[in-house]
């Protein structure tokens, strides 16, 4: 904590303007019935508590939802965000904030005649996502199924054979699959949650309350929560980061997968799509007719999973022969 | 030579089917066409030879209905293994060993490949052009196929996955969705000689969440 | 200056009492003083110390609040009786039991913060320096309407209250609006409550139409029985009048409740059973283990049978009747629908998991210090606030009177 407020200039101080009414001056000392009062009273009680645990300055605190921020407190987030990391990894970060492309409505197809099972997919998410080695998180779940039926009560993620594909068994590798009418983002009781025009949902992991509601209402086990601090090797960071995607998230606030924004909104594949030694895994552009994926959608019998729930998944399942 | 090329023709009509690599003399029935494939093989010998230079360019635009945006970027070819020499060390128009034309258990010189390319339906003369050995078969417009667009080959038979690898739905690309894009050829996953993936060793599983007893001890 | 009579006669009431009083005191302060410890290993360790996982990622402390509502909802709705039937045993002790809403809410709260994982940004639900995602969030509901509830708790006894101080007769239409406002105020805390897990597709368990009737027919159950082992403490230990009518009329509302909370549970059972999808396999895990697991079975069919041997007491007029087996009923309600609807009918929710995985929930010791702890600061909380309210209700305590032990 120290050492990013010695990078943090008296210009980089939060202006008044953002600072809270209610902040300024004594917490207590307002009278009268109101009945927000108890609920404020306890948290400012445990103000100062829980920002020495949570090991944050001041202006990280206060800052706002990523959607209101303006474009100053956005460059002052990040560049807060890019102290707290050299300080703890050692290296030079880049915290993106790109928008979305104009045009652009991602979708993602796997092709699961293909997909062997080797988990190559999973560990190269790991890698290029920052993803807490212990406690562990890996947003791919490779389900293995027996041949001839998907019942998800029969499927197992814990296989670990010496070889894949095995017999008698097929693989659905699953994740967050960007709904277009997400269960998750509506019932996030601060707006922590939302999705981009470009299809991705994403988390605003400073804004998070960690009430975990969201993992409630997901259908997909998209979204994994950081119950303890995240552990990360220095050696093996990312150093390529996005505000809403992979830079360094912080303890006891959901994460998902974000089709690592911080690649495809610079035009790159993810990083599962490109690691897949079969070339099960498509993604593209729906809005554009020529794209992969939209001639894929057009041509091959596509499904999606737990269709009968209408969440409307940008994430696609088909067979090519 | 003749009636290497009558042969050759009429084995991709009627293929043999034995798995014994005898001689097929009595079996082969010529049909009556036979003079007029005759003629038409000894033209496409010609043609191929003559064009097999301007075929080998790389960077024609395939003819894809509609649409085509898409540019199709030459691949540096895969290494081939060291211990192969050039073709054109054994074979070649000046010196060469009869051509076998049917299925061969041993495969004399070149131990190194295993065949196992569709079982009995794939021999190496299915591919391997003849007379050529630094070429691939030719297409039906006579041009030599050279290894660098080997897929062209592949796509006689494999038609669907072909179309498929076309448009990006089979195998590997890496590079930006939205622009240029690396593609893999087709023999940069597939071994022609063998060409079915071996199995691989998995990435290690997940860890199990804690059990509550685990936890109990907490 | 008429408040700090007030303020010096009440401070010298809550600490002055007989023996039982102190030492009952003492134990909630030592209990929540754990509580409060267990708390803060919290905070620096994170939440991994729970038992929660990212596959059961609600557990104990949400099941505490979930139960907690629905007995802030039950002991207001003794509001209908009362005053819309003019039912004059039970009109005198309605405030006793919108103390017990009031302490019952702070519990609810105070459940609800322990369970996030950043509870340094609560600051972010309050509307104008955060977001409050209403309409589209049903967490944000309940704020809303858990602390709409709590000001009516507090305005409306408050308001009679100061009136009985200060020895006058309070307005009835005034306070009537405010009244009528608070019965389908309490309905609604706790249909909000329930469609918090209602609306989640990805809960099959949870998801059914049934869930928010069960919900308030369980809250009708156990919200009264609470009551009346309430003011029996309270009519044992104090002047206050609660006559034996009132009793046996609650009790009678909760024999009704229970009949339709058991019609429901039945009604959810055939529905599973006879169709036989994968949406069973929540209950089987409940009622008998799923893939070889079953901690919550043997619990759960406890919660059953005190639940079918309450509403046997409640419907048989001599156990009704009779303190002693009404006491009994009463507290097998109480425990009953803990289980039940608490743990019983959270941490199934999650189980199966979404892509099908069976993995259990056990709540580890912090989580179930700090629970305690909570139960025992609303404990203080209901304590203390009898402690000032029944002397006024009597009489005792008013502008006139000095403050007396």
């Amino acid at each position: 904590m120290n050492e990013q407020k010695e990078n943090l200039s008296a210009e980089d101080r939060v202006p008044e303007s953002s600072v809270p009414e209610s902040e300024k001056g004594a917490p207590c000392g307002s009278e009268g019935l109101n009945p927000d009062r108890r609920a404020f009273l306890a948290g400012a009680a445990g103000l100062f508590g829980m920002m020495a645990v949570s090991s944050c300055s001041w202006q990280e605190f206060f800052q706002q939802n990523f959607q209101r921020m303006t474009k100053e407190e956005l460059e002052r987030s990040v560049e807060r965000l890019r102290a707290e990391y050299k300080a703890k990894y050692g290296k030079d970060f880049v915290v993106g904030a790109e928008g979305p492309i104009d045009g652009t409505l991602f979708g993602y197809a796997l092709d699961i005649q293909r997909c062997i099972g080797c988990r190559k997919c999973v560990y190269a998410c790991v890698e290029e996502n920052n993803l807490s080695r212990d406690p562990q998180i890996q947003y791919i779940r490779v389900l293995r199924f027996e041949d001839g039926n998907m019942d998800l009560e029969k499927s197992t993620i814990y296989y670990d054979p010496e070889e894949v594909p095995e017999d008698g068994h097929y693989y659905i590798p699953v994740q967050c699959q960007h709904c277009a009418n997400p269960p998750c983002t509506k019932v996030c009781p601060v707006q922590a949650t939302w999705t981009e025009p470009d299809g991705i949902v994403v988390v605003d992991y400073n804004w998070c309350i960690g009430c975990r509601y969201c993992m409630a209402a997901c259908p997909y086990m998209g979204r994994w929560f950081n119950w303890a601090d995240p552990v990360v090797p220095k050696d093996k960071v990312n150093t390529e980061t996005h505000y809403l995607g992979n830079r360094p998230r912080m303890r006891n606030v959901v994460e998902k997968c974000t089709f690592c924004i911080q690649r495809v909104r610079k035009g790159k594949y993810p990083a599962c799509v490109e690691i897949c030694p079969v070339g099960a895994r498509k993604f593209g552009n729906l809005l554009d007719p020529d794209s992969e994926i939209s001639w894929l959608i057009r041509n091959k019998r596509v499904f999606r999973l737990k269709e009968e729930l209408n969440t409307q998944p940008n994430f696609y399942y088909f067979f090519a022969t | 030579m003749w009636i290497d090329a009558v042969r050759l023709t009429c084995d991709r009509i009627a293929p043999p089917h034995t798995d014994k690599g005898e001689s097929m003399k009595g079996i082969i029935h010529i049909p009556r066409v036979g003079p007029v494939l005759v003629l038409l093989a000894l033209l496409a010998l010609v043609v191929g030879c003559l064009a097999g230079p301007v075929g080998a360019q790389s960077g024609d635009k395939p003819q894809e209905p509609g649409k085509e945006k898409r540019v199709e970027f030459p691949v540096p070819l895969k290494p081939l293994p060291k211990t192969i020499t050039p073709c054109r060390a054994c074979h070649g128009p000046e010196k060469d060993f009869k051509i076998l034309w049917t299925r061969q258990e041993a495969l004399r010189v070149h131990t190194n490949v295993q065949l196992k390319h569709g079982e009995q339906r794939v021999w190496c003369l299915d591919c391997h052009h003849p007379k050529d050995r630094n070429y691939l078969l030719p297409l039906s417009d006579g041009k030599k196929i050279t290894f660098a667009r080997s897929y062209e080959l592949c796509g006689k038979c494999h038609g669907t996955i072909y179309r498929d690898w076309r448009r990006g739905i089979h195998g590997k690309r890496t590079g930006n969705w939205n622009g240029e894009k690396k593609y893999h050829l087709c023999i940069h996953c597939h071994d022609p000689h063998s060409p079915k993936f071996k199995a691989l060793a998995p990435m290690p599983p997940p860890r199990k969440p804690r059990t509550p007893r685990e936890i109990a001890k907490h | 200056m008429p408040r700090s009579g007030f303020v010096s006669g009440a401070l010298k009431r809550l600490v002055t009492g007989p023996p039982v009083y102190y030492t009952w005191v003492a134990l909630l302060l030592i209990v929540a003083g754990i509580g409060i410890v267990a708390y803060s290993k919290q905070i620096q360790a994170g939440l991994v110390v729970t038992g929660m996982t990212s596959y059961v990622s609600w557990g104990l402390y949400i099941g505490n609040f979930t139960f907690l509502v629905g007995v802030a909802a039950a002991a207001v709705l003794l509001i209908i009786p009362a005053y819309l039937y003019d039912f004059g045993p039970i009109k005198e002790v309605v405030i006793v039991g919108e103390a017990l809403a009031v302490s019952v809410l702070i519990m609810c709260m105070l459940f609800v913060t322990v369970d996030l994982g950043r509870p340094d940004r609560i600051w972010h639900l309050i509307p104008g320096l955060g977001i409050l995602n209403v309409p589209s969030s049903l967490l944000s509901w309940d704020i809303l309407v858990l602390n709409g509830y709590l000001f009516l708790n507090l305005f409306i006894p408050g308001y009679l209250l100061y009136k009985a101080y200060h020895m006058k007769e309070p307005s009835t239409s005034f306070i009537l609006v405010f009244i009528l406002i608070s019965i389908p105020w309490a309905i609604s805390i706790h249909t909000v409550t329930a469609f918090i897990y209602n609306g989640l597709v990805a809960r099959p368990f949870w998801n059914a139409s049934i869930l928010a009737p069960r919900f308030l027919a369980s809250a009708f159950c156990s919200g009264p029985a609470l009551i009346i082992l309430v003011y029996e403490i309270v009519r044992k230990y104090t002047k206050f009048e609660v006559t034996d009518e009132a009793l046996f009329k609650i009790a009678e509302f909760i024999c009704v409740a229970m009949f339709l909370n058991l019609f429901l549970l039945g009604c959810e059972f055939f529905k599973e059973l006879y169709s036989d999808t994968h949406h069973l396999s929540p209950m089987t895990y409940l009622y008998a283990g799923l893939q070889g697991k079953d901690a919550l079975t043997p619990w759960i069919w406890i919660a059953f049978a005190f639940n079918v041997i309450a509403f046997v007491i409640f419907l048989i007029p001599a156990t009704r009747k009779n303190f002693a087996t009404l006491n009994l009923g009463c507290v097998l309600i109480v425990l009953g629908i803990w289980i039940e609807k608490g743990i019983g009918l959270i941490i199934p929710g999650f189980i199966p998991a979404t892509l099908g995985e069976v993995w259990e929930y056990v709540p580890t010791s912090i989580e179930i210090l700090v629970t305690l702890g909570i139960w025992a600061i609303g404990l203080l909380v209901f304590t203390l606030l009898l402690k000032v309210i029944i002397p006024i209700e009597t009489g005792e305590f008013t502008k006139g009177t000095r403050a007396e032990a």
